[in-house]
């Protein structure tokens, strides 16, 4: 099997606070992995280390074989464009409007000519739902609509690797059926490799080629749905179950 | 006491650090001037900024520093009776000083702390990360076009605050104070020289980069959600008085 991205022992920590202990974990090359895991467990964390936005404490993170901690500032900005991220909150640029946002990484590194990006623009916010909202500013957007422009923004530039986070929470659950619709098309049609964290386990369940199951800074569980299915292992059973009774402490 | 001395020795090591990795950030911006691509339009975009956030204050105070300035140097010269030498100790001190460093410091409060809360924003809500994402230097894209635009619209600034204190100084002098106007300009124009000027705009100049990158480092290591941004932006004013200040002294002594 061909590997995306690889973490070894990647270790992470914010002055005494302890995020990550050793994490292990290898992405499949044009698969949808699903990161899951109790929030303030580090996922939004692990995303940015694994695009070199954060560099970890102790560890590496090997994308197409080079070692993210080894290259130099430019190297790392050239190697991100091999990545589409969707932030949380969708991190949409707030002085920009919607068409602005999504053209922003055509306008950056496309060689496409004004109109070429009006019909790109137009063409990919359809496909995400949404029309007639070019000229709106970011601050006039619900929480899903924001997400569905940052979608756009992260995959405008047809990148390898597509990091999701939280790409459904605070989504109505049809528009929820939308994103995830939109998550496995694309990676369908482009070949891409996703990296998709989620709280939602029904769609997990559904999308999921490989899951990783996140926990005190550790790995607890790897594997296909079926075996997240059929596992033994407390802590998924006690996430999958949506129970406070049981190894996952409540703080 | 060994609290105290440890107290010291974290903030020095703080101060240290700070300047460390200010310097560096500085020396990187100054590289990525160079660097395609080039964002004019993002340069306006602050030029702008800069100047009609600061201009009626910099109108304001360059006004009444200068008349101010007139009333105190008049009070003393009178009792040699020197009067007519106002109009050359108003120029001479706002060229040389109050013109450059009061404007720096209004910058400072008006588009500095504006700078900061943006890109602080920016920061906590993971736009800067965006950025990055997006193959865009954060450095390049922020920095750049903002420290540029500090070294080119500070010295006007100054120019205007300089001309607004000596008009202010002229008015009040011949006005309220009754000096001979024809002596006021005859002195003024004798003993003032370009270099005068010259000094006070390489010194605009110089805080005119100061207090950008003041402002952008300091919203660009902003942390902490709203409040971490509203932090910073105190910050950024103190910081840049301060080093506008040390700055000013350090100046004055080599151009002497
Ligand atoms: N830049 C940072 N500085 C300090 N602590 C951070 C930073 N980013 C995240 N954290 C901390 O790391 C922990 C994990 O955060 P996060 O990855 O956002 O969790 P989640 O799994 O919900 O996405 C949290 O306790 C958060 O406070
Ligand atoms: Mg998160």
């Amino acid at each position: 099997m061909e590997y995306a991205l690889e973490c070894i022992d990647v270790h992470k920590s914010f002055g005494r606070h302890q995020i990550h202990k050793g994490i292990n974990l290898k992405v499949v090359k044009g698969a949808i992995t699903y990161i899951i895991g109790p929030s303030g467990t580090g996922k939004s964390v692990l995303l940015k280390q694994l695009c070199g936005l954060m560099p970890p404490t102790k560890g590496r993170v090997i994308v197409n074989g080079k070692d993210l901690t080894s290259l130099n500032r430019n190297e790392l900005v050239n190697m991100r464009k091999k990545f589409g991220i969707l932030f949380q909150n969708a991190a949409l640029f707030d002085s920009m409007n919607v068409f602005q946002n999504v053209a922003f990484p055509l306008v950056e590194h496309s060689k496409m000519s004004k109109d070429e990006i009006a019909k790109t623009v137009t063409e990919k916010l359809r496909l995400v739902g949404m029309k007639d909202v070019e000229d709106k500013m970011p601050s006039e957007l619900s929480g899903g609509m924001r997400k569905r422009v940052g979608l756009d923004r992260a995959i405008a530039l047809n990148p390898d690797i597509i990091l999701y986070d939280e790409p459904t929470t605070g989504l109505d659950p049809i528009m929820c059926d939308v994103v995830d619709t939109l998550i496995h098309d694309t990676q369908k049609q482009l070949g891409v490799t996703s990296i998709v964290i989620s709280h939602d386990i029904e769609s997990t369940l559904k999308i999921a080629d490989y899951i990783a199951m996140l926990y005190d800074g550790k790995v607890v569980l790897y594997g296909t749905p079926e075996d997240f299915k059929n596992t033994d292992n407390p802590y998924v059973k006690q996430f999958f179950s949506a129970s406070k009774e049981g190894p996952i402490s409540i703080i | 006491m060994i609290r105290l001395l440890n107290f010291l020795g974290d903030h020095f090591i703080g101060i240290i650090n700070t300047s460390g990795s200010m310097t560096l950030m500085f020396l990187d911006s100054l590289r990525l001037m160079f660097v395609r691509p080039f964002r004019v339009k993002l340069l306006f975009k602050q030029i702008e900024f800069i100047g009609v956030n600061s201009l009626t204050v910099i109108i304001l105070t360059g006004s009444f520093t200068g008349m101010v300035f007139a009333f105190q140097s008049y009070i003393g010269f009178q009792k040699f009776g020197a009067e007519q030498i106002v109009g050359t100790v108003v120029a001479l001190g706002m060229a040389r000083e109050l013109g450059p460093v009061l404007s720096a410091i209004m910058v400072a409060a008006r588009a500095g702390s504006a700078m900061t809360a943006e890109i602080g924003t920016m920061k906590v809500t993971e736009q800067v990360d965006a950025l990055n994402a997006l193959g865009v230097d954060p450095v390049q894209y922020l920095f750049v076009p903002r420290i540029l635009a500090g070294f080119i619209v500070m010295p006007m600034l100054n120019a205007i605050a300089v001309f607004c204190g000596i008009v202010g100084g002229f008015v009040v002098s011949i006005t309220v104070l009754g000096i001979n106007k024809t002596l006021y300009l005859e002195y003024m124009f004798q003993f003032i020289e370009l270099g005068d000027f010259i000094n006070g705009m390489v010194k605009a100049f110089v805080f005119g980069g100061i207090v950008t990158l003041v402002g952008c480092y300091k919203g660009y290591m902003t942390t902490g959600g709203a409040e971490g941004v509203g932090k910073s932006t105190t910050e950024s004013v103190v910081m840049a008085s301060v080093m506008i200040l040390v700055f000013d002294y350090v100046l004055t002594a080599f151009m002497f």
